[in-house]
């Protein structure tokens, strides 16, 4: 709250003196050109620096707000990496320091450990986005690719979604949109494509709110390419965040938001990984309120 | 039976709390989110003993409802828990009203450590506040003069001389503090009770009345010192503290 309070003052105080300065070079440059106007060549010369001035300015207070607002991103990412991975190191260590100090009954150790389980699963999970996210940085494409089943990479996301939501049947449910007997088969890397799946339907649980409906489906796009579709009926995303969303640690502003845990990493691997496969990745929706579709789009196999 | 109030979002963190402080036998309440911890805490004060409050919760963040709790008056000792242990975080959860900070994660045994030696403290100010009223009928000489505090009067050489309760309440406080410089908002607030926006010259006419009393040239005082600009310093042995 106090972070995105100083950011504004910042970028508000950034923004202003460039329009003060951007004014005052209009100013002169009119000046000029009524002082100078019978003169030709020197009114010539005046207007063109002016010019050079003005968009030098403008240049530079553009640039100047966008890396505010990069830094803030970034302290924001660092904050949250710090709470995901330290809340669930914390809560190991409590669980583990009372199974050490105290007498537990049979019942409540094994809570424990369950306990214990889900926060490991979720520090691994963090820790492997963090990674990917390195590796994905690079816009390379992928190195030694090799001939996945897209809807095989689906299902098995989908089922294991399900059981780290604890979600129950028809929450999350797949539609297969494939034409009979066909498969949509790309080259690439598997963890990779995984993991972009998977960040897409964690996304779509996680900003269902209450009731999660989601549906993936993987469709046919003419012959050369494939869709995985991922719907939700949850929060949705205004038209100004569509594009951003896809912003390495950038993370929707609001109430919702603030609930959801997050690195802000998630929708970037997807959009690294679509480009690293040769594809793209983008989102869709009505608005606010009305649920999103997010689409990776991948070349198929060549025949 | 002491009651904690434990403000944390993850349940599982917020659970793990609640079983070791139930098993050192205190009473334990928890609270998801900052905005229903303030609601708790303000419409139900003098309830809790202890709060252990998060910093990253969703909503209301930890400083934030620190900030607001100490604003209403209310002095429940608070604890914070939080990922987020750099010096800065540190500083700004102690300048908003924090009584300890401990970063996540933690160990055990020091947190419970810490809010054994809070609640202790806060045992202590109680006890000092019942000795403070006890103190009040005790009697204090400096100087071949004797001040019973009980009866409100001044002895010296034999001869006693009335003084008011406000005098005594006021040489009482300077008295407590022998050596040490007392503001006169302080000693308004202490003595007066009110707010130390008033005016302040009500102490200094006061004074001169102790003064007349004690002094035996008030227009030279020896025990009674005026700080100029601040307040005022007892001195019970004038010779020593010039």
């Amino acid at each position: 709250m106090v972070l995105s309070e100083m950011r504004r003052r910042k970028v508000l105080f950034v923004g202003l003196l460039g329009a003060l300065l951007i004014a005052v070079a209009l100013a002169l440059n009119i000046g000029w050109i009524v002082v100078n106007w019978r003169t030709g060549l020197w009114l010539l010369i005046g207007i063109i620096s002016f010019a050079v001035l003005i968009a030098g300015l403008v240049l530079n207070t553009a640039f100047l707000i966008r890396e505010i607002r990069t830094t803030e991103q970034h302290n924001a990412f660092i904050h949250a990496v710090t709470h995901e991975l330290k809340t669930p190191l914390a809560s190991i260590r409590l669980y583990l320091q009372t199974l050490h100090q105290r007498d537990v009954d049979p019942t409540r150790r094994k809570e424990f450990l369950e306990t214990m389980l889900a926060d490991s699963a979720r520090l691994q999970s963090t820790i492997d986005q963090v990674l990917l996210a390195g590796k994905t940085g690079t816009a390379t494409r992928v190195t030694n690719p090799i001939d996945i089943d897209l809807a095989e990479v689906v299902g098995e996301c989908v089922t294991v979604a399900g059981r780290r939501h604890h979600l129950i049947d028809g929450e999350v449910e797949v539609i297969d949109r494939l034409p009979e007997g066909e498969d949509a088969v790309v080259m690439g890397d598997r963890e990779e494509l995984q993991a972009a799946v998977t960040n897409l339907i964690d996304n779509a649980i996680k900003y269902s709110g209450e009731r999660v409906r989601v549906a993936v489906e993987v469709v046919k796009l003419g012959a050369r390419s494939v869709a995985i579709n991922v719907r939700d009926q949850g929060m949705g995303i205004t038209r100004d965040e569509l594009k951003r969303i896809f912003r390495r640690f950038y993370r929707i502003p609001g109430a919702l938001s603030a609930r959801v845990r997050g690195t802000g990493l998630g929708l970037s691997i997807v959009r690294a990984v679509a480009r690293r496969h040769g594809g793209r990745a983008y989102a869709e929706s009505e608005g606010a309120g009305k649920g999103s579709r997010f689409t990776l789009e991948l070349p198929l196999k060549p025949l | 039976m002491t009651r904690l109030l434990v403000v944390e979002d993850e349940e599982h963190i917020a659970n793990g709390l609640k079983f070791n402080l139930e098993a050192e036998g205190y009473c334990v309440d928890t609270e998801e989110n900052g905005e229903a911890a303030l609601r708790r805490l303000t419409s139900e004060p003098d309830t809790i003993d202890l709060v252990l409050l998060d910093v990253m919760l969703p909503g209301l963040d930890g400083f934030e409802v620190v900030r607001r709790l100490r604003s209403t008056g209310s002095f429940v000792p608070v604890l914070m828990l939080t990922a987020r242990g750099e010096t800065g975080d540190v500083l700004r959860g102690f300048e908003l009203g924090a009584d300890d900070y401990l970063p996540k994660p933690f160990d055990l045994s020091i947190l419970l450590a810490r809010i054994q030696g809070i609640l202790r403290r806060k045992m202590w100010l109680a006890n000092s506040a019942a000795e403070e009223f006890a103190e009040l009928l005790d009697q204090y000489s400096f100087c071949g003069r004797r001040i019973d505090f009980s009866k409100q009067v001044m002895e010296r050489a034999g001869v006693e001389q009335p003084l008011t309760l406000t005098e005594t309440t006021l040489l009482r406080h300077l008295i407590r503090r022998e050596g040490q410089v007392v503001r006169r908002e302080v000693l308004l607030e202490e003595v007066w009770g009110v707010r130390q926006d008033t005016d302040t010259r009500t102490v200094d006419n006061f004074i001169s009345r102790l003064r007349r009393a004690i002094e035996d040239e008030p227009s030279h005082p020896r025990h009674l010192l005026t700080v100029r600009g601040v307040g005022y310093r007892f001195v019970s042995k004038p010779g020593d503290a010039s």
